[in-house]
């Protein structure tokens, strides 16, 4: 789906990704680990063109995207779910989810909200269909977020540290819900801090330290018997606290 | 002269006056609505334009913001009335063109309330969608909104209902001000007193049913900026 050759991306004097090389496959679930500031939203966002790479190119299926050409039409196959959520205040819980595809997708209202009602269910929040973000908690606002990314039909989702904003307790549904997606065959890229999840649920792990791509591989590989010190370290902090 | 109280005709002055006012009050609201309505869209237009517009385009808008918020309203009007005509009649000479271009007092007036406010009511809208979070327009950006769509659609409506009070303080503030329009010749009510008060000499009569009629004017009106406020901020709970 996606092949990234040398990516790098420089805020001013700031290298924040450097030569990055990734692929990734239809139907695969990326997750990408490492320490706050290693870069690792940089190279998410860069994926839809959020933001331009400084140097690098990237593929998507075959495609060469250069900056503003594609991005509408990539966006409404790639959807991104953040981690502050981002759902629309003014609207209620279904017009979140059943807005693009009216507007962007120009399908007719009803079947939109048909649409929007079968995705609401799938995430289990028929129920709050009627109500505004700021009624919801934290765990179902993220849920309605991904309903909401699910409605363009994309081929691909990219999460955003899906749950970092979210009180431990709520954490669970939102997985609950994005592995379900990946039973569904979902292609994902997730950027993490839950690291049973990303062993979970990942056909790839990606670590990533500075800017680079340190280390990757399956998940038991880079979880059970990591090749580099610094992914050990990494690992021993979060997982063990030393 | 009797210098007692009794000596005010304030019965006498209303039977003549008060009917005037009345008519003039209407265009006072017409020439308002008009005003307002115009100096909102030249404000967005502004504030989008200083915000994301081209370079030397952004340079330029913030120099006439400069001129326009430096001199004093009652300048411009009439300036827009009396000189800009001549301007353009100059300017059609030099081409070698006759012409008698001129603009209607009322024209005028709605042109250089509209310019006036515009620039002020920009700064206020454009605070107004700078303090939306990004994260609203990258979210629409990743629905495939593009960015003309993500501004009117997500950016804009946000960011007006977070300054409905302070447009609606301009809107107050504009119904006062159309008593400078007295000046470029529209017939409202400051002109419609001053012409009453000069035949008759019931000056203080005259001018005190004047103040009134802007008191019933504005003070209404700001109460119904409040109700708007106040039902907003119920709409949604943030």
């Amino acid at each position: 789906m996606f092949n990234i050759f040398n990516l790098q991306k420089n805020y001013g004097t700031i290298e924040v990704l450097k030569n990055i090389t990734m692929r990734i496959d239809d139907g695969e679930v990326v997750t990408i680990i490492g320490p706050s500031g290693s870069g690792k939203s940089t190279f998410l966002r860069c994926l839809n063109l959020l933001e331009v790479a400084t140097a690098g190119r990237i593929f998507y299926n075959g495609t060469l995207l250069d900056q503003e050409l594609d991005s509408k039409r990539l966006r409404r196959e790639v959807g991104m779910v953040f981690q502050k959520f981002n759902l629309f205040p003014m609207f209620t819980v279904l017009k979140n989810v059943m807005y693009a595809p009216m507007h962007v997708n120009k399908l007719p209202r009803r079947e939109a909200e048909t649409l929007a009602y079968e995705l609401l269910a799938k995430v289990g929040l028929t129920d709050r269909a009627g109500m505004y973000p700021s009624q919801l908690s934290g765990g179902q606002q993220q849920r309605v977020a991904i309903a909401r990314a699910l409605a363009m039909q994309p081929k691909m989702l990219l999460f955003d540290e899906p749950t970092s904003a979210l009180d431990p307790e709520l954490v669970g549904e939102v997985l609950q819900v994005m592995k379900k997606l990946r039973q569904d065959g979902m292609t994902m890229a997730i950027v993490t801090h839950e690291m049973g999840f990303a062993k979970d649920v990942s056909d790839h792990v990606v670590f990533m330290d500075k800017g680079y791509v340190v280390e990757e591989g399956q998940p038991q590989q880079i979880f059970n018997q990591p090749k580099e010190e610094r992914t050990q370290q990494f690992l021993n902090r979060i997982l063990l606290g030393v | 002269m009797n210098t007692t109280l009794a000596s005010l005709h304030f019965a006498q002055a209303a039977e003549y006056l008060v009917p005037s006012l009345v008519h003039g009050a209407g265009l006072v609201l017409q020439t308002t609505l008009a005003g307002f309505f115009l100096a909102t869209l030249a404000g967005v237009l502004i504030a989008v334009g200083r915000l994301f517009a081209w370079r030397p385009f952004r340079v330029m808008l913030y120099g006439f913001l400069e001129i326009i918020r430096g001199t004093p309203l009652l300048v411009q009007l009439v300036y827009i009335y009396y000189v800009v005509p001549l301007l353009l009649n100059l300017l059609a000479g030099m081409f070698g063109y006759k012409t008698d271009v001129q603009i209607s007092p009322m024209a005028a007036g709605i042109a250089g309330l509209a310019i006036n406010y515009g620039c002020y009511m920009s700064e206020v809208i454009r605070g107004g969608i700078l303090s939306i979070d990004r994260g609203q327009t990258e979210a629409s950006l990743c629905l495939g909104f593009g960015r003309f769509e993500t501004l009117v659609r997500i950016i804009l409506p946000q960011a007006f209902k977070s300054i409905v009070p302070a447009l609606g303080n301009y809107l107050v503030m504009m119904i006062k001000d159309t008593s400078l329009l007295a000046y470029v010749a529209v017939n409202e009510l400051l002109l419609r007193t001053q012409t009453f008060a000069s035949q008759t000499f019931f000056t203080i009569e005259a001018y005190t049913y004047l103040a009134l009629a802007y008191l019933i004017l504005s003070v209404p009106l700001s109460h119904c900026v409040k109700l708007v406020e106040y039902k907003l901020s119920n709409s949604e709970r943030q």
